[in-house]
């Protein structure tokens, strides 16, 4: 099977295997590598795919990937790169008269342009005879010089990696869904990058019908809908979705980044409702449920009810001859949504409306020094596919995607794989506590017998 | 709101729990607009077997729209079939109006294309 190099943007490290493995699933395209010789702290990952055109294919959507290079030659230096390069002159003679050019890339240390084209004449033994081009050549070579994290003086590098550029990534989706380019935004979107990277997670595709049930201002919407799926979603807050609550007003809120976008085709509709209440009438319904559920920080997540227990009397009221809900001004009463309760009823939602082998991604705060593995709540029909970690210091949040396996028995509501109290729980008391030691566990940790 | 979604939702009022009557709601003073949109064929022949079709026809006929009574035999290769479903499920809008529950009667408002369907306290 013939060997690439994978080029990774060196941002949210966490998150590159799971990408590359999403895109493995929504390509449909198999690939294999060493995990062993990935590391977060290089850009570069050697995997074999069938040919270069599945190469591209598989990384044509790539948010944390840069480019697939058809790997020619790599090693501890350039003595080696030319060696391995020598071993197959015949695959120079199909780019000997062709346009072409070089890249020169150094990761830990920068070349001058000197030493660059240095780089570049060292290679003209496969003496290429066609025009160098800067713009669209019909070749692209690349060379990168990795160089050791605390290289200070002129060392060597440490790896040399050498091949053609086959394919490239997505990664100036990032610049098109900036969120300071948006009409529309709130205190809470989620930055363009990360909401591109959900995207292939859920793997939105054309075809697909994807839900947020926590939709907030739409980023999901939006990248998901780029990407051709359809989508939904809905949320307990109408300011939101009408745009009388975010960051710019005087706008139609969503549907004023649809139409900036061109998305409206695509984003179906939105819908004001408490996901705990909610009116979806069948099972199996959406090939993915993205969401970033509200933990409370910057906004708390609320659902229907009174924390005295409902009086109905409130609503039925008679108010200048009309029965109290029925006015246009009522609002029902709503009390916060604890987020482990949050994150429990929403694996259940899961299991319930997603097809067999659609995905549930969504975003769980964890506190830094407290998270265990058994913290990410499990689910009898839901298999975790990954769990990519942003660090924030005292916290973290954890993008989890899991996939529905079994059909959906409603006598699994509310059976949780979590036995022990998350770290999650009451996230938003222990992030303004700054994350003291909770009172309950210092108890259990003094309860053992 | 677009009549797919019209299509997935049903009344979920606590004490409302007549599976006849909760779905589908019914529409009252409906303001409704026809917009173009991109047919996706993929989407339409992946959704046939999420939708409920003979709830589909009975708001087609309370809109005064037409649709066949049942999805034909092979729904991929027939164009006039795929054709009317689109500009049905994905092209009709519902600007303004109502969504009533036949069983308990409550009124889901739709206002500028945004349905509410937010429970009132008794509701929950």
């Amino acid at each position: 099977m013939p060997l690439f190099i994978v080029q990774f943007a060196h941002y949210n490290e966490d998150f590159r295997l799971a990408e590359l493995e999403a895109l493995s699933a929504l390509e449909n395209i198999p690939i294999s590598y060493d995990a062993q010789h990935y590391s977060a702290s290089s850009p570069f990952l050697l995997i074999t795919v069938a040919s270069a055109a599945d190469a591209a294919k598989l990384v044509r959507r790539a948010i944390l990937i840069r480019s697939i290079i058809e790997h020619w030659g790599s090693g501890p230096s350039y003595a080696d790169v030319f060696a391995q390069v020598k071993e197959t002159p015949e695959r120079w003679t199909e780019y000997q008269h062709v346009s072409f050019k070089f890249s020169v890339e150094s990761f830990g240390w920068s070349l001058t342009q000197a030493q660059k084209i240095a780089v570049i004449e060292s290679f003209s033994f496969m003496a290429f005879k066609g025009p160098i081009r800067m713009q669209n050549p019909e070749a692209e070579f690349f060379v990168a010089e990795q160089y050791e994290e605390d290289c200070k003086a002129e060392c060597p590098p440490e790896h040399v990696w050498f091949g053609r550029v086959v394919g490239r990534g997505s990664r100036e989706l990032i610049d098109k869904f900036d969120v300071k380019k948006r009409s529309y935004l709130g205190n809470t979107t989620m930055d363009a990058e990360l909401s591109l990277v959900m995207a292939n997670q859920a793997l939105a595709r054309p075809g697909a019908l994807i839900y947020d049930p926590f939709v907030g201002t739409g980023s999901f919407l939006l990248t998901c809908s780029h990407f051709g799926a359809l989508t939904l979603g809905s949320d307990i807050d109408g300011r939101q979705i009408r745009g009388t609550a975010g960051f710019r007003r005087n706008t139609s809120g969503i549907s004023s980044n649809l139409e900036q976008y061109h998305l409206s085709d695509r984003v179906l509709d939105t819908l004001v409702f408490d996901i705990c209440n909610n009116p979806w009438c069948r099972p199996s319904m959406f090939d993915a449920i993205v969401t970033d559920p509200p933990y409370g920080v910057r906004a708390g997540a609320k659902r229907l009810g009174r924390r005295t227990g409902t009086i109905p009397e409130r609503s039925l009221r008679i108010i200048d001859g009309v029965e109290n809900h029925k006015r246009p001004e009522y609002y029902p009463p709503t009390v916060p949504y604890e987020m482990s309760d949050v994150i429990e009823d929403l694996l259940e939602f899961a299991a319930r409306m997603l097809v067999v082998g659609g995905r549930l991604v969504y975003w769980l705060p964890t506190v830094a020094g407290e998270y265990v593995p058994e913290d990410v709540p499990m689910h009898r029909a839901l298999r975790l596919v990954a769990n990519s970690e942003q660090p924030f210091g005292g916290w973290s949040r954890r993008l989890i995607t899991m996939e529905k396996i079994a059909p959906h028995d409603e006598r699994d509501a509310h059976v949780s794989g979590a036995s022990h109290e998350p770290a999650h729980k009451n996230f938003r008391d222990r992030y303004f506590s700054k994350f003291e030691p909770t009172a309950a566990a210092q108890t259990s940790a003094s309860d053992c017998d | 709101m677009r009549l797919i979604t019209h299509n997935m939702l049903k009344c979920h009022v606590k004490n409302c729990t007549d599976p006849n009557k909760q779905f589908p709601l019914r529409f009252k003073d409906v303001q409704l607009e026809q917009i173009d949109a991109e047919r996706n064929d993929e989407f339409l022949v992946r959704m046939l077997p999420r939708l409920d079709w003979p709830a589909l026809l009975t708001t087609s006929k309370e809109l005064g729209y037409s649709l066949p009574q049942s999805v034909p035999e092979n729904p991929v290769d027939n164009d006039e079939f795929l054709q009317a479903l689109h500009a049905f499920i994905l092209e009709t809008h519902v600007k303004e109006g109502c969504m009533v529950c036949n069983g308990c009667s409550h009124e889901y408002k739709i206002t500028n294309g945004i349905p509410n369907m937010l429970l009132a306290e008794h509701e929950i």
